[in-house]
Protein backbone atom coordinates (compact mmCIF):
# COMPACT_ATOMS: atom_id res chain seq x y z
CA UNK A 1 0.00 0.00 0.00
CA UNK A 2 1.32 3.40 -0.90
CA UNK A 3 2.09 5.59 2.08
CA UNK A 4 0.83 8.77 0.43
CA UNK A 5 -2.34 9.68 -1.39
CA UNK A 6 -3.24 12.44 -3.82
CA UNK A 7 -5.92 15.02 -3.26
CA UNK A 8 -7.32 17.44 -5.78
CA UNK A 9 -10.52 19.37 -6.51
CA UNK A 10 -13.22 19.30 -3.86
CA UNK A 11 -11.28 16.87 -1.65
CA UNK A 12 -8.30 19.19 -1.68
CA UNK A 13 -10.50 22.18 -0.80
CA UNK A 14 -12.05 20.25 2.05
CA UNK A 15 -8.58 19.38 3.34
CA UNK A 16 -7.50 23.04 3.25
CA UNK A 17 -10.61 24.06 5.15
CA UNK A 18 -10.11 21.38 7.78
CA UNK A 19 -6.51 22.31 8.42
CA UNK A 20 -7.17 26.03 8.53
CA UNK A 21 -10.12 25.57 10.82
CA UNK A 22 -7.72 24.22 13.43
CA UNK A 23 -6.03 27.64 13.47
CA UNK A 24 -8.29 29.27 16.01
CA UNK A 25 -6.75 32.70 15.47
CA UNK A 26 -7.97 32.89 11.87
CA UNK A 27 -11.29 34.51 11.13
CA UNK A 28 -13.68 32.73 8.76
CA UNK A 29 -13.03 35.39 6.16
CA UNK A 30 -9.24 34.95 6.45
CA UNK A 31 -9.65 31.18 6.18
CA UNK A 32 -11.71 31.48 3.03
CA UNK A 33 -9.21 33.89 1.54
CA UNK A 34 -6.40 31.43 2.20
CA UNK A 35 -8.43 28.57 0.75
CA UNK A 36 -9.03 30.58 -2.41
CA UNK A 37 -5.36 31.43 -2.66
CA UNK A 38 -4.28 27.82 -2.10
CA UNK A 39 -6.81 26.55 -4.62
CA UNK A 40 -5.42 28.92 -7.20
CA UNK A 41 -1.80 27.91 -6.65
CA UNK A 42 -1.96 24.20 -5.89
CA UNK A 43 -3.08 21.65 -8.44
CA UNK A 44 -2.63 18.52 -6.35
CA UNK A 45 -1.58 17.56 -2.83
CA UNK A 46 0.09 14.40 -1.66
CA UNK A 47 -0.66 13.52 1.95
CA UNK A 48 1.03 10.99 4.18
CA UNK A 49 -1.35 8.28 5.26
CA UNK A 50 0.33 8.16 8.69
CA UNK A 51 1.50 11.36 10.39
CA UNK A 52 5.25 11.61 11.06
CA UNK A 53 6.27 10.95 14.65
CA UNK A 54 6.62 14.14 16.71
CA UNK A 55 10.37 13.60 17.02
CA UNK A 56 11.05 14.15 13.34
CA UNK A 57 8.85 17.23 13.04
CA UNK A 58 10.35 20.68 13.25
CA UNK A 59 9.44 22.59 16.37
CA UNK A 60 6.47 24.96 15.95
CA UNK A 61 7.54 28.56 15.67
CA UNK A 62 6.66 30.67 18.67
CA UNK A 63 4.28 33.58 18.33
CA UNK A 64 7.18 36.02 18.28
CA UNK A 65 8.82 34.23 15.38
CA UNK A 66 5.94 34.59 13.02
CA UNK A 67 3.70 37.51 12.19
CA UNK A 68 1.45 35.63 9.84
CA UNK A 69 -0.74 32.63 10.37
CA UNK A 70 1.02 29.47 9.31
CA UNK A 71 -0.46 28.15 6.11
CA UNK A 72 0.16 24.56 5.11
CA UNK A 73 1.76 24.02 1.73
CA UNK A 74 2.19 20.76 -0.13
CA UNK A 75 5.79 20.48 0.96
CA UNK A 76 5.40 21.64 4.53
CA UNK A 77 6.06 18.93 7.06
CA UNK A 78 3.00 19.77 9.10
CA UNK A 79 1.28 16.95 10.95
CA UNK A 80 -2.13 15.88 9.78
CA UNK A 81 -4.31 17.16 12.58
CA UNK A 82 -5.88 14.49 14.76
CA UNK A 83 -9.67 14.11 14.84
CA UNK A 84 -10.20 15.79 18.18
CA UNK A 85 -8.21 18.88 17.27
CA UNK A 86 -9.33 19.72 13.79
CA UNK A 87 -11.98 17.49 12.38
CA UNK A 88 -15.20 19.35 11.59
CA UNK A 89 -17.98 16.81 11.05
CA UNK A 90 -20.15 19.52 9.47
CA UNK A 91 -17.75 20.17 6.62
CA UNK A 92 -18.09 19.43 3.80
CA UNK A 93 -21.87 19.66 3.78
CA UNK A 94 -22.54 16.47 1.82
CA UNK A 95 -26.15 17.24 0.91
CA UNK A 96 -25.22 20.67 -0.43
CA UNK A 97 -22.23 19.30 -2.33
CA UNK A 98 -24.27 16.49 -3.81
CA UNK A 99 -26.97 18.88 -4.98
CA UNK A 100 -24.68 21.55 -6.34
CA UNK A 101 -21.79 19.53 -7.75
CA UNK A 102 -22.97 15.94 -8.00
CA UNK A 103 -22.06 12.53 -6.62
CA UNK A 104 -18.49 12.45 -7.87
CA UNK A 105 -17.68 15.74 -6.16
CA UNK A 106 -19.24 14.57 -2.90
CA UNK A 107 -17.20 11.37 -2.98
CA UNK A 108 -14.09 13.34 -3.86
CA UNK A 109 -14.62 15.67 -0.92
CA UNK A 110 -15.01 12.71 1.40
CA UNK A 111 -11.75 11.29 0.11
CA UNK A 112 -10.10 13.88 2.35
CA UNK A 113 -11.51 12.06 5.39
CA UNK A 114 -9.58 8.88 6.06
CA UNK A 115 -10.52 7.34 9.33
CA UNK A 116 -13.57 5.24 9.99
CA UNK A 117 -14.11 7.19 13.19
CA UNK A 118 -14.22 10.54 11.40
CA UNK A 119 -16.44 9.27 8.61
CA UNK A 120 -18.90 7.84 11.13
CA UNK A 121 -18.82 11.07 13.10
CA UNK A 122 -19.52 13.09 9.95
CA UNK A 123 -22.37 10.75 9.04
CA UNK A 124 -23.87 10.99 12.51
CA UNK A 125 -23.67 14.75 12.76
CA UNK A 126 -25.02 15.27 9.25
CA UNK A 127 -27.85 12.83 10.01
CA UNK A 128 -26.79 10.51 7.21
CA UNK A 129 -27.53 6.97 8.21
CA UNK A 130 -24.86 4.34 7.43
CA UNK A 131 -24.91 0.63 8.23
CA UNK A 132 -22.97 -0.33 11.38
CA UNK A 133 -21.17 -3.25 9.71
CA UNK A 134 -19.29 -1.12 7.19
CA UNK A 135 -15.67 -0.53 8.07
CA UNK A 136 -13.64 0.37 5.01
CA UNK A 137 -13.44 4.10 4.37
CA UNK A 138 -14.42 3.52 0.77
CA UNK A 139 -17.63 1.72 1.73
CA UNK A 140 -18.44 4.35 4.33
CA UNK A 141 -17.98 7.20 1.86
CA UNK A 142 -20.30 5.55 -0.65
CA UNK A 143 -22.84 4.84 2.11
CA UNK A 144 -22.74 8.48 3.24
CA UNK A 145 -23.38 9.76 -0.26
CA UNK A 146 -26.16 7.18 -0.73
CA UNK A 147 -27.76 8.36 2.50
CA UNK A 148 -27.55 11.97 1.33
CA UNK A 149 -29.26 10.97 -1.92
CA UNK A 150 -32.05 9.29 0.03
CA UNK A 151 -32.42 12.34 2.18
CA UNK A 152 -32.78 14.63 -0.83
CA UNK A 153 -35.31 12.24 -2.38
CA UNK A 154 -37.30 12.23 0.85
CA UNK A 155 -37.50 15.97 0.91
CA UNK A 156 -38.54 16.23 -2.73
CA UNK A 157 -41.24 13.60 -2.16
CA UNK A 158 -42.64 15.45 0.85
CA UNK A 159 -42.84 18.73 -1.02
CA UNK A 160 -44.79 17.41 -4.00
CA UNK B 1 -49.97 52.85 0.09
CA UNK B 2 -50.55 50.32 2.84
CA UNK B 3 -48.27 47.31 2.80
CA UNK B 4 -49.35 43.90 4.05
CA UNK B 5 -46.65 41.77 5.65
CA UNK B 6 -47.50 38.23 6.73
CA UNK B 7 -45.43 36.33 9.27
CA UNK B 8 -46.19 32.72 8.57
CA UNK B 9 -45.11 29.11 8.81
CA UNK B 10 -47.37 26.09 8.98
CA UNK B 11 -45.13 24.71 11.69
CA UNK B 12 -45.84 25.89 15.22
CA UNK B 13 -43.38 27.20 17.79
CA UNK B 14 -41.06 28.92 15.33
CA UNK B 15 -41.54 32.44 16.71
CA UNK B 16 -44.23 33.89 14.45
CA UNK B 17 -45.99 35.94 17.12
CA UNK B 18 -42.79 37.13 18.77
CA UNK B 19 -41.38 38.28 15.44
CA UNK B 20 -44.68 39.90 14.44
CA UNK B 21 -44.70 41.96 17.63
CA UNK B 22 -41.01 42.82 17.36
CA UNK B 23 -41.48 44.01 13.78
CA UNK B 24 -44.56 46.02 14.77
CA UNK B 25 -42.62 47.79 17.53
CA UNK B 26 -39.63 48.40 15.27
CA UNK B 27 -41.70 49.76 12.36
CA UNK B 28 -43.54 52.14 14.69
CA UNK B 29 -40.49 53.29 16.67
CA UNK B 30 -37.84 53.46 13.96
CA UNK B 31 -39.88 53.63 10.77
CA UNK B 32 -42.48 56.06 12.16
CA UNK B 33 -45.15 53.83 10.70
CA UNK B 34 -48.76 53.49 11.75
CA UNK B 35 -48.82 49.73 12.24
CA UNK B 36 -51.79 47.43 12.65
CA UNK B 37 -51.08 43.94 13.90
CA UNK B 38 -53.81 41.51 12.93
CA UNK B 39 -53.78 38.47 15.21
CA UNK B 40 -55.03 35.52 13.17
CA UNK B 41 -53.77 32.90 15.60
CA UNK B 42 -56.32 31.34 17.93
CA UNK B 43 -53.62 31.03 20.60
CA UNK B 44 -53.79 34.87 20.66
CA UNK B 45 -50.17 35.15 21.79
CA UNK B 46 -49.53 38.44 19.99
CA UNK B 47 -52.67 39.90 21.58
CA UNK B 48 -51.53 38.77 25.02
CA UNK B 49 -48.09 40.30 24.42
CA UNK B 50 -49.64 43.62 23.43
CA UNK B 51 -52.66 43.82 25.76
CA UNK B 52 -51.92 41.48 28.65
CA UNK B 53 -54.43 38.86 29.79
CA UNK B 54 -56.95 41.27 31.26
CA UNK B 55 -56.79 43.64 28.31
CA UNK B 56 -57.37 40.81 25.87
CA UNK B 57 -60.24 39.41 27.93
CA UNK B 58 -61.86 42.83 28.03
CA UNK B 59 -61.56 43.14 24.24
CA UNK B 60 -63.01 39.65 23.74
CA UNK B 61 -65.97 40.38 26.03
CA UNK B 62 -66.63 43.61 24.18
CA UNK B 63 -66.75 41.75 20.86
CA UNK B 64 -63.64 43.50 19.57
CA UNK B 65 -61.74 40.59 18.04
CA UNK B 66 -61.06 39.35 14.55
CA UNK B 67 -63.58 36.56 15.03
CA UNK B 68 -66.29 39.09 15.89
CA UNK B 69 -65.36 41.17 12.89
CA UNK B 70 -65.64 38.26 10.46
CA UNK B 71 -68.85 37.05 12.03
CA UNK B 72 -70.46 40.48 11.92
CA UNK B 73 -69.40 41.15 8.36
CA UNK B 74 -70.50 37.78 7.04
CA UNK B 75 -73.84 38.59 8.69
CA UNK B 76 -73.71 42.01 7.05
CA UNK B 77 -73.79 43.83 10.37
CA UNK B 78 -72.87 47.41 9.61
CA UNK B 79 -70.08 49.05 11.54
CA UNK B 80 -66.77 50.71 11.15
CA UNK B 81 -63.60 48.59 11.09
CA UNK B 82 -62.09 50.92 13.64
CA UNK B 83 -64.52 49.73 16.31
CA UNK B 84 -62.68 46.41 16.38
CA UNK B 85 -59.20 47.93 16.57
CA UNK B 86 -57.42 48.88 19.79
CA UNK B 87 -54.91 51.69 19.35
CA UNK B 88 -51.61 52.39 21.10
CA UNK B 89 -51.10 48.89 22.42
CA UNK B 90 -47.89 47.35 23.75
CA UNK B 91 -45.44 48.56 26.32
CA UNK B 92 -43.09 50.55 24.09
CA UNK B 93 -43.42 54.30 24.56
CA UNK B 94 -43.76 56.31 21.37
CA UNK B 95 -43.43 60.10 21.66
CA UNK B 96 -46.81 61.83 21.46
CA UNK B 97 -45.60 63.92 18.56
CA UNK B 98 -44.30 60.95 16.58
CA UNK B 99 -46.44 59.41 13.88
CA UNK B 100 -45.54 55.83 14.76
CA UNK B 101 -47.97 53.73 16.72
CA UNK B 102 -49.00 50.11 17.12
CA UNK B 103 -52.66 49.11 16.91
CA UNK B 104 -54.13 45.66 17.28
CA UNK B 105 -57.02 43.69 15.89
CA UNK B 106 -57.13 41.17 18.74
CA UNK B 107 -57.15 37.45 18.15
CA UNK B 108 -59.87 35.11 19.31
CA UNK B 109 -60.02 31.49 20.37
CA UNK B 110 -63.33 31.31 18.51
CA UNK B 111 -61.81 32.06 15.13
CA UNK B 112 -61.49 28.39 14.14
CA UNK B 113 -65.12 27.64 15.04
CA UNK B 114 -66.28 30.71 13.24
CA UNK B 115 -64.43 29.71 10.10
CA UNK B 116 -66.31 26.42 10.19
CA UNK B 117 -69.61 28.23 10.59
CA UNK B 118 -68.84 30.61 7.77
CA UNK B 119 -68.02 27.65 5.56
CA UNK B 120 -71.34 26.00 6.38
CA UNK B 121 -73.26 29.20 5.72
CA UNK B 122 -71.68 29.57 2.31
CA UNK B 123 -72.13 25.89 1.49
CA UNK B 124 -75.89 26.29 1.44
CA UNK B 125 -75.39 27.56 -2.03
CA UNK B 126 -75.14 24.83 -4.62
CA UNK B 127 -71.37 24.80 -4.84
CA UNK B 128 -68.56 22.28 -4.82
CA UNK B 129 -66.57 22.12 -1.55
CA UNK B 130 -63.45 23.64 -3.13
CA UNK B 131 -65.48 26.49 -4.54
CA UNK B 132 -67.01 27.18 -1.13
CA UNK B 133 -63.57 27.22 0.45
CA UNK B 134 -62.40 29.65 -2.21
CA UNK B 135 -65.41 31.82 -1.56
CA UNK B 136 -64.80 31.99 2.19
CA UNK B 137 -61.11 32.67 1.66
CA UNK B 138 -61.81 35.39 -0.89
CA UNK B 139 -64.36 37.04 1.38
CA UNK B 140 -61.94 36.99 4.32
CA UNK B 141 -59.24 38.46 2.15
CA UNK B 142 -61.45 41.34 1.06
CA UNK B 143 -62.56 41.98 4.62
CA UNK B 144 -58.98 42.02 5.87
CA UNK B 145 -58.03 44.49 3.18
CA UNK B 146 -60.45 47.04 4.67
CA UNK B 147 -58.05 47.51 7.56
CA UNK B 148 -55.45 49.02 5.29
CA UNK B 149 -57.28 52.35 5.24
CA UNK B 150 -55.89 53.91 8.37
CA UNK B 151 -52.37 52.58 8.60
CA UNK B 152 -49.10 52.31 6.69
CA UNK B 153 -48.34 48.71 7.48
CA UNK B 154 -50.49 45.72 8.37
CA UNK B 155 -48.68 42.80 9.97
CA UNK B 156 -50.59 39.53 9.70
CA UNK B 157 -49.59 37.15 12.48
CA UNK B 158 -50.62 33.86 10.93
CA UNK B 159 -51.57 30.72 12.81
CA UNK B 160 -49.76 27.43 12.36
CA UNK B 161 -51.63 25.06 10.11
CA UNK B 162 -53.71 26.15 7.20
CA UNK B 163 -56.99 27.77 8.13
CA UNK B 164 -59.01 29.90 5.72
CA UNK B 165 -57.73 32.98 7.53
CA UNK B 166 -54.11 31.87 7.10
CA UNK B 167 -54.62 31.19 3.41
CA UNK B 168 -56.35 34.52 2.93
CA UNK B 169 -53.43 36.25 4.66
CA UNK B 170 -50.90 34.51 2.43
CA UNK B 171 -52.93 35.41 -0.64
CA UNK B 172 -53.10 39.09 0.16
CA UNK B 173 -49.64 39.71 1.64
CA UNK B 174 -47.21 41.80 -0.38
CA UNK B 175 -44.37 40.07 1.40
CA UNK B 176 -44.07 37.11 3.77
CA UNK B 177 -41.47 36.52 6.47
CA UNK B 178 -41.18 32.83 7.27
CA UNK B 179 -39.42 32.23 10.58
CA UNK B 180 -38.02 28.76 11.15
CA UNK B 181 -35.93 26.82 13.61
CA UNK B 182 -33.13 25.02 11.82
CA UNK B 183 -34.13 21.45 12.48
CA UNK B 184 -34.83 18.56 10.17
CA UNK B 185 -38.62 18.97 10.07
CA UNK B 186 -38.36 22.68 9.28
CA UNK B 187 -37.09 21.93 5.80
CA UNK B 188 -40.34 20.19 4.95
CA UNK B 189 -42.40 22.98 6.50
CA UNK B 190 -40.56 25.62 4.47
CA UNK B 191 -40.92 23.66 1.25
CA UNK B 192 -44.66 23.42 1.77
CA UNK B 193 -45.35 26.97 2.83
CA UNK B 194 -43.28 28.22 -0.12
CA UNK B 195 -45.57 26.37 -2.54
CA UNK B 196 -48.59 28.09 -1.01
CA UNK B 197 -47.05 31.53 -1.01
CA UNK B 198 -45.89 31.31 -4.61
CA UNK B 199 -49.10 29.53 -5.66
CA UNK B 200 -47.31 26.64 -7.35
CA UNK B 201 -47.85 22.91 -7.06
CA UNK B 202 -44.43 21.33 -6.81
CA UNK B 203 -40.74 21.86 -6.19
CA UNK B 204 -39.89 22.12 -9.89
CA UNK B 205 -42.33 24.96 -10.41
CA UNK B 206 -41.02 26.69 -7.32
CA UNK B 207 -37.42 26.34 -8.50
CA UNK B 208 -38.30 28.10 -11.72
CA UNK B 209 -39.08 31.31 -9.79
CA UNK B 210 -35.87 33.29 -9.19
CA UNK B 211 -35.26 34.24 -5.55
CA UNK B 212 -35.58 38.01 -6.12
CA UNK B 213 -39.04 37.48 -7.60
CA UNK B 214 -40.38 35.50 -4.65
CA UNK B 215 -42.74 37.10 -2.17
CA UNK B 216 -41.18 35.45 0.86
CA UNK B 217 -37.91 35.28 2.73
CA UNK B 218 -37.03 32.81 5.47
CA UNK B 219 -35.70 33.90 8.84
CA UNK B 220 -33.55 31.51 10.91
CA UNK B 221 -34.67 31.85 14.51
CA UNK B 222 -33.69 30.49 17.93
CA UNK B 223 -30.14 29.67 16.88
CA UNK B 224 -27.80 28.13 19.43
CA UNK B 225 -24.65 28.01 17.30
CA UNK B 226 -24.70 24.22 16.94
CA UNK B 227 -22.99 22.82 13.85
CA UNK B 228 -26.08 21.08 12.51
CA UNK B 229 -27.84 24.47 12.30
CA UNK B 230 -25.22 25.66 9.82
CA UNK B 231 -25.71 22.49 7.77
CA UNK B 232 -29.46 22.92 7.57
CA UNK B 233 -29.34 26.62 6.83
CA UNK B 234 -26.93 25.96 3.95
CA UNK B 235 -29.23 23.25 2.64
CA UNK B 236 -32.33 25.45 2.95
CA UNK B 237 -30.52 28.30 1.18
CA UNK B 238 -30.35 26.18 -1.98
CA UNK B 239 -34.13 26.32 -2.34
CA UNK B 240 -35.36 29.37 -0.48
CA UNK B 241 -34.37 33.03 -0.13
CA UNK B 242 -32.97 33.63 3.35
CA UNK B 243 -32.68 36.86 5.28
CA UNK B 244 -29.12 37.52 6.42
CA UNK B 245 -30.43 38.29 9.91
CA UNK B 246 -30.01 35.36 12.27
CA UNK B 247 -31.90 35.47 15.55
CA UNK B 248 -30.13 33.62 18.35
CA UNK B 249 -31.78 32.25 21.47
CA UNK B 250 -31.66 35.28 23.74
CA UNK B 251 -33.02 36.01 27.17
CA UNK B 252 -33.62 39.54 25.93
CA UNK B 253 -36.23 38.29 23.49
CA UNK B 254 -37.83 35.85 25.92
CA UNK B 255 -38.07 38.45 28.69
CA UNK B 256 -39.33 41.18 26.39
CA UNK B 257 -42.73 39.55 26.26
CA UNK B 258 -43.45 39.14 29.94
CA UNK B 259 -46.49 41.41 30.17
CA UNK B 260 -45.70 44.69 31.86
CA UNK B 261 -47.96 47.72 31.92
CA UNK B 262 -45.21 50.30 32.28
CA UNK B 263 -44.11 51.90 29.04
CA UNK B 264 -40.44 51.70 28.15
CA UNK B 265 -38.00 52.53 25.39
CA UNK B 266 -36.99 50.04 22.71
CA UNK B 267 -33.57 49.84 24.35
CA UNK B 268 -35.09 48.95 27.71
CA UNK B 269 -37.50 46.45 26.25
CA UNK B 270 -35.22 44.54 23.95
CA UNK B 271 -31.87 44.91 25.76
CA UNK B 272 -29.24 42.67 24.15
CA UNK B 273 -31.68 41.66 21.43
CA UNK B 274 -31.81 45.22 20.11
CA UNK B 275 -28.97 44.94 17.50
CA UNK B 276 -30.61 41.84 16.05
CA UNK B 277 -33.96 43.61 15.86
CA UNK B 278 -32.38 46.64 14.21
CA UNK B 279 -30.85 44.43 11.56
CA UNK B 280 -34.11 42.58 11.01
CA UNK B 281 -36.05 45.84 10.75
CA UNK B 282 -33.62 47.25 8.20
CA UNK B 283 -33.59 44.09 6.17
CA UNK B 284 -37.34 43.52 6.13
CA UNK B 285 -38.50 47.09 5.61
CA UNK B 286 -35.75 48.60 3.55
CA UNK B 287 -34.46 45.43 1.90
CA UNK B 288 -34.51 44.96 -1.83
CA UNK B 289 -37.38 42.48 -1.74
CA UNK B 290 -39.67 44.72 0.22
CA UNK B 291 -38.80 47.69 -1.96
CA UNK B 292 -39.56 45.66 -5.06
CA UNK B 293 -42.91 44.62 -3.63
CA UNK B 294 -44.00 48.07 -2.66
CA UNK B 295 -42.80 49.71 -5.87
Amino acid sequence: MRNTKGLSGAAQDAYFRRVLKAQGSLSEEAREQLVRSLKRDIAQLRLRREPLPEAVLPASPSASETHHPQVPTPNAQAPIPGPAASFDPYSPNIVVLLRTQGRAAALAALAGVDSEHELRLLAREQRLSVAPDLSSPQELRAAIVNAAERRIANRVAAAS
Amino acid sequence: MTRFLAVSNRKGGVGKSTISVMLAHAAAAWGRQRVLLMDLDTQCNASLMLLGGEGWDKAARAGRTIADYFYDRFDKVAGDESTYVINNVGDVAHPRTARGRVSLLPGSQRLEDIQGELYLKQSKKDLHADAVALLVRGRMKRLMRHFGMDCDLVILDCPPGLSFAAQAALDMADHVVVPFRPDFVSQFALDRVALLIERVENAEQLASIPFPERRYACLPNCLTGAGHERLLIDQIALDHPLLTTRLPVLDGIARAFDWDESKKSMEQKYAEALPHLRKLHTEVFTGAQMRAQSA
